[in-house]
């Protein structure tokens, strides 16, 4: 596992190992129980996160600010900049 | 929820592995927003009766079924089952898990009448 990158972040969300559907339904879990903006840091284990949490952003709305395998910052939709 | 999203399964005891992949890609489209319908048919009516999915786990990185079915169920997704695959086999309604309910074609179609994808197992 690479070192965390020194991200601001508001909270962690440790996917593991988790794949697909499992781990697609706990991200939504935590997200909504967010403020618009919050920013989350995912750590994914999956070989498919670098194509999977990207396009879980498209479909949801949510922002992924940056991406560097098997860390992501993703920002809540709803946010101030949005 | 942005859009509806379909998942027909016709497999169960036939194939735990496509009852599990059915559900697995259930759960990613309610994980992203989508509103998402589960139709279980044919052989794949099984996996909503009641002690049949504890029956079913192919093993890592795939969570046994029951979880994945509990998962669907408690994050809002809505099961139907297919009535006269039910009858067909002597499955009667009250078999069901809570939260499927037995239902007919007109479901589905009324479903997928608004355009949302439907991809089938």
């Amino acid at each position: 596992m690479s070192a965390r990158p020194d991200w601001h972040c508001d909270s962690v969300f440790e996917g593991g190992e988790r794949e697909c559907g499992e781990l697609l339904l706990e991200l939504r879990g935590h997200f909504q129980a967010l403020p618009g903006g919050a920013r989350v840091l995912v750590v994914s284990a999956s070989p498919g996160a670098p194509m999977e949490l990207p396009t879980w952003c498209r479909l949801t709305g949510h922002r992924l600010l940056e991406a560097a395998h098997p860390h992501y910052l993703i920002e809540a939709r709803g946010g101030a900049a949005q | 929820m942005a859009g509806k999203f379909c998942v027909t399964i016709a497999s169960s005891r036939e194939s735990n592995d496509r009852v599990t992949l059915g559900f697995v890609v259930a759960n990613a489209a309610l994980g992203s927003d989508k509103e998402t319908l589960v139709f279980l048919s044919a052989d794949g009516v099984w996996a909503a009766v009641k002690g049949e999915a504890e029956k079913v786990s192919i093993g890592a990185p795939f969570a046994p079924l029951k979880e994945l079915v509990d998962k669907f169920i408690a994050g809002g997704g809505k099961l139907l089952v297919c009535t006269p695959c039910l009858k067909k086999r002597g499955i009667e309604p009250d078999a069901l898990v809570a939260g499927a309910a037995p239902a007919g074609g007109a479901a589905l179609v009324e479903w997928l009448a608004e355009s949302p994808s439907c991809v089938g197992y």
